[in-house]
């Protein structure tokens, strides 16, 4: 009866339109359509993976194998599954063009395939040749095709040669699109594709040289794909294969992509919590206009719950507007832009409307809703019928009823709980949601300090009365400091955070490395290799350092005779194969941290010294057993010490170390690390690339550099993110701004009765916004720097050190958006006569 | 002597304020009988208004009691006392306090709904019809003019049939020709219903339309100026 009887009520309310309801419904709108936003586009990036995954992965199914090529059963296995099978050896290795006595070389990622290659999908290649014509042998040359920005880098042209290794090859066309490069991950240099057969001279496939080989399958159309895996699985798994199939073609962008949009999904939630202060402050705006409705209907007979309800109805609906806009606006956009976002992703997409994420940006929207507007809805049925005639004594109570802050409570639980679950990390929502907490509790403190320094400031400051109306408006609340500092506080907090750990991240990547980080890895040194080039780089006065250890590549199979993913769990270390090294010493630099190292002239059974801190995370002790498959053999060996691994420097670091009479007899290469002059780094590159042409070098700066554009990219998502978070923070700020106006222009009215001139009220009115401003900002560059402090201290690691020209973009940023609002509203006080308005008050 | 409709035995009202604790009432005692019409009058912040309140249960006695039809107000919850003024009492106030999203009618039809009446818009339009404003019951408050718009309230209030109506100041908005219509309404309506009646005003002529008046001043009553109806 009651419910029947408030949803009339709330009916009849909402004539009034929505009227006072715009900043409202504009704040779940936009929160709402950025969550929606980047949920659609997660689920477009996930639906044109899944459909492009057989082209994605080059076949069906796909086993890698590190170091070697596939044995002879297992090639014999993969023919009786397979309709066909083609073979890819993927490596890096150096592209060298010698030229009227000068020689270029460029960093390059090696595709070398067999005949069959793609067994789905087209490469595209420029000039529009059959990749197979391309890659063939001319006049005693074979064929190869490479991306662009190589080709530049090198100055070649089509038909020029080039060498790899000891081969040369003659590049007979540009590489325009492989099907199957997004499934590759992170290369750190451009493609070249070559015929496998051509390697065969070229020295680069040689015993121990690090490379992965790929076999692709196309199955019957009626296979059963599970359970190909799992015989593929039980068969050879022990042997260091991994598969992968069309299921999920490219499992690491899959993974990378769901990350970010959790991620940002998260940073999302931050702007749906600043529209949230919004929301509260306009419903509760709205009510104390409603004062004395509610106390009309109180004196008529209504009970606390009927008002409770009309209210909590006319809300709701209102919530389900601003949520339904938010949706639409979310779904409808990144289809709208699909084909600049398609543009420019180097992954397939299908742009459709997803209900999964819509559905969770919903349930945000609806509990942000509910959260934020509760507090101020409690209150309305506390309004009692004297109200009527007696405004301000003994209206309300500070806190609303038990009941509503517990259902306030369920309900923050309840979006915590599905936003980790959302997300799939309980870690980054608990993190995301304390900073969020944390800035909320110390703006609304700093709210409370704002207004207590205006009032002291405002004693003060007789004799300027422009500044002196200015910290009175702040400290009488008129402004509604509260919203204004919560708001654009968090909004501009988030902000600051972001530029915190961005600027942080580069320092580290690019500003602090290169003090300490070696010029040049090197690696696939032969063994019979190492003393010429160790010899070259000691006696070069310009290298001051030079670390070289043997490499090897394994798969951590088991612990303690158990699979190694039943004990450890999904440790980023069982994540694929590891580099494995041996050493008669413990090396300089390196600290034990436990348990002993083997003595010189051991020779028994393998011993292991593993990387410390990731011991810790996996459960590991002194006396474990490891089985680490290498080159398709298990070797088995006890852990005899703990040592500390560090791999901020850049420098060689493993997290496998071994006895050498356990890797020794494993064909091998060498990595090194080399430590020179910038002005040498150029000589040492030609003589050493001369004299050993299969060795690789990786210029750390250019890896830095690589590093750094795929963190920029990152850095421009998330501020893409708080860019909504921020833009719905000035909303709320509008709406504080739109709604002071009625105090403004009666304040105005009384001031120019009194004699102050335009000019002086509208320096008081844009004083009062910029101080406001400008202490939002304060408070946010505090906790966005205690926030990027947090993340670069616990979750990156990172020395932090402030960005200035970050934080103090937020400080004036502050200012520049309250000042922009209020003057947005300065007109009409200032417009107004005296007369009309003091008239209309009586 | 017939049991009194409403009765106050030394009821205070004190509220504390920015400026402190002020005391409003000091120990009123008086009782309204069934059918009485009782004026109340007095200057500017006497307490007449409060007065009022306290006998509605709109504002909470500091101290004494105060029954109305046999209830003891002083001891009922917030809804308690609004379900009390929902079936028993009609409130007019200066300001009409319509409310401005509804039609005229459906101010009207407001406390009958409220109540679970059934046919509460058919109710609501005849007594829209009885204050002479049938014709406007689509009318939203803003379309009506002050004289209106107290016609509405007064409908208002008597449209779920109370026994006791309360009005304060209900011409104090209104020019010398409305109010004196809406006096002759307030009374006629009365005399329709056989309500008790009790009239907050500033006004000694309105006062003396009623069978008995108070005078407040500072709190207090300050003397009861004619007992009954002459």
């Amino acid at each position: 009866m009651s419910l029947r009887i408030s949803a009339r009520f709330a009916a009849r309310e909402l004539r009034g339109g929505l009227k006072g309801f715009r900043i409202f419904i504009a704040c779940l709108a936009l929160g709402v359509a950025a969550i929606a936003a980047v949920g659609t586009v997660r689920s477009s990036i996930e639906a044109g993976l899944a459909r492009e995954g057989a082209a994605l992965l080059g076949g069906d199914a796909e086993l890698d194998f590190t170091y070697r090529f596939a044995t002879e059963e297992e090639r014999t296995w993969m023919n009786e599954v397979a309709m066909a099978v083609s073979e890819i050896v993927d490596f890096r290795s150096m592209a060298v063009v010698n030229r009227n006595g000068t020689t270029e070389r460029g960093l390059t990622q090696i595709k070398a395939v067999d005949g069959f290659y793609p067994l789905v999908g087209n490469v595209e290649l420029s000039p529009d040749i059959p990749l197979q014509t391309a890659l063939a042998d001319l006049q005693d040359l074979p064929g190869a095709v490479m991306e662009r920005v190589l080709i530049d880098r090198l100055g070649l042209s089509i038909g020029d040669t080039f060498r790899l290794g000891t081969q040369d090859f003659r590049l007979s066309a540009e590489l325009v699109n492989e099907p199957d490069s997004a499934g590759g991950g992170f290369g750190l240099g451009p493609r070249t594709l070559v015929l496998t057969d051509s390697l065969a001279n070229s020295s680069l496939l040689a015993s121990g040289t690090l490379f992965n080989s790929k076999y692709r399958l196309n199955l019957p159309a009626n296979n059963d794909i599970e359970a190909v895996e799992a015989t593929a699985r039980n068969r050879f798994e022990n042997s260091g294969l991994r598969w992968t199939d069309a299921r999920n073609g490219a499992p690491g962008i899959s993974q990378f992509v769901d990350r970010l949009g959790a991620f940002l999904v998260l940073v999302g939630l931050s702007g749906l919590a600043v529209g949230g202060v919004g929301v509260s402050s306009a419903v509760r705006s709205y009510l104390a206009e409603k004062t004395s409705v509610i106390a009309t209907l109180r004196t008529l007979g209504a009970e606390r719950a009927t008002i409770f309800q009309t209210y909590f109805l006319q809300i709701g609906i209102l919530s389900l507007v601003g949520i339904t806009l938010g949706l639409i606006l979310g779904a409808v956009l990144p289809i709208a832009l699909a084909p600049i976002i398609e543009a420019r992703l180097p992954i397939p997409s299908a742009f459709a409307i997803y209900p999964v994420p819509l559905a969770e940006a919903a349930i945000y929207g609806v509990l942000t809703a509910f959260i934020f507007t509760l507090w101020p809805l409690a209150r309305a049925e506390d309004v009692r019928a004297a109200t009527l005639f007696r405004d301000a004594l003994g209206s309300t109570r500070l806190l609303p009823a038990a009941k509503y802050l517990a259902m306030i409570a369920l309900g923050l639980i309840a979006l915590i709980g599905l936003a980790a679950w959302f997300s799939g990390t309980w870690r980054l929502t608990l993190w995301t949601a304390g900073g969020i907490a944390g800035a909320l509790c110390l703006l609304a403190l700093s709210s409370f300090l704002i207004r207590w320094l205006s009032r002291r400031g405002g004693r003060a400051s007789k004799g300027i009365p422009v500044l002196r109306w200015a910290l009175a408006a702040i400290s009488g609340n008129r402004e509604g400091a509260a919203p204004v500092v919560l708001s654009l506080g968090l909004g501009l907090s988030v902000l600051a955070a972001v530029g915190q750990v961005d600027g942080n991240l580069r320092n580290a990547i690019s500003g602090n490395l290169p003090d300490i980080a070696p010029s040049y890895f090197f690696v696939d040194i032969q063994r019979d290799q190492m003393d010429g080039y160790t010899d070259r780089l000691q006696s070069d006065p310009a290298v001051s350092r030079i670390d070289s250890a043997p490499m090897l590549r394994g798969i951590i199979t088991k612990i303690n005779g158990q699979p190694a993913r039943d004990v450890a769990g999904a440790h980023w270390v069982l994540e694929g194969d590891r580099g494995v090294t041996y050493s008669t010493e413990l090396p300089d630099n390196t600290r034990l941290t436990d348990g002993t190292w083997w003595a010189k002239d051991y020779s028994g059974d393998p011993l292991i010294s593993f990387a410390s801190e990731e011991a810790e995370e996996m459960g590991l002790k002194l006396g474990d057993t490891m089985t680490i498959n290498i080159l398709g053999r298990d070797i088995t060996g006890t852990i005899a010490s703990f040592r500390e691994v560090d791999f901020s420097t850049a420098g060689i670091g493993f997290i496998l170390s071994m006895n050498p009479g356990a890797l020794e007899g494993a064909p091998h290469s060498f990595i090194s690390t080399v430590y020179a002059e910038e002005g040498a780094e150029a000589q040492i590159l030609r003589d050493l690339a001369s004299a050993y042409p299969n060795i690789t070098a990786i210029r750390v700066r250019d890896a830095i550099d690589r590093a750094s554009e795929v963190l920029a990219g990152l850095a421009a998502a998330t501020s893409y993110g708080a860019g909504a978070t921020l833009l719905t923070g000035f909303l709320v700020l509008m709406g504080a701004a739109a709604a002071g106006s009625q105090a403004r222009t009666y304040e105005a009215a009384v001031l120019k009765t009194l004699g102050a001139t335009r000019r002086s009220i509208l320096i008081s009115f844009a004083l009062r916004a910029a101080l406001l401003g400008v202490a939002a900002g304060i408070v946010a560059l505090a906790a966005g720097i205690g926030g990027g402090w947090a993340v670069s201290y616990f979750i990156m690691e990172t020395n932090f050190s402030i960005i200035w020209p970050s934080a103090l973009g937020i400080v004036v940023g502050g200012a520049v958006a309250t000042l922009l609002a209020s003057l947005a509203f300065a007109w009409p006080p200032l417009a107004a006569r005296p007369a009309q308005v003091l008239r209309a008050r009586e | 002597m017939p049991d009194p409709v409403l009765s106050l035995k030394n009821a205070t009202l004190s509220l504390d304020g920015n400026a402190g604790r002020v005391d409003i009432l000091h120990g009123i005692t008086l009782d309204v009988t069934a059918g009485e019409t009782l004026g109340m009058i007095g200057p500017s912040g006497s307490g007449k208004s409060s007065l009022l309140m306290l006998m509605g249960g709109l504002e909470r006695a500091s101290g004494g009691q105060i029954t109305a039809l046999g209830n003891d107000l002083t001891a009922m919850s917030e809804d308690a006392l609004a379900r009390f003024r929902r079936d028993h009492m009609g409130v007019v106030f200066q300001s009409f306090h319509l409310i401005p999203t509804m039609t005229a009618l459906e101010n009207v039809a407001t406390p009958l709904e409220l109540a679970g009446v059934g046919d509460a818009f058919d109710r609501a339009a005849a007594e829209l019809d009885a204050v002479g404003l049938g014709h406007r019951s689509g009318h939203y408050p803003s379309q009506m003019s002050g004289g209106e718009q107290q016609r509405v309230a007064l409908a208002r209030a008597v449209a779920p049939r109370p026994e006791i109506l309360l009005a304060d100041e209900p011409t104090g908005n209104l020019d010398g020709a409305n109010g004196a219509a809406i006096i002759d309404l307030l009374f006629d309506l009365r005399d329709r219903h056989g309500a008790t009646l009790v009239l907050v005003t500033h006004a000694r002529s309105l006062a003396d339309k009623c069978d008995r008046t108070v005078r407040l001043e500072d709190g207090r009553i300050a003397d009861p100026m004619r007992a009954a109806a002459e």
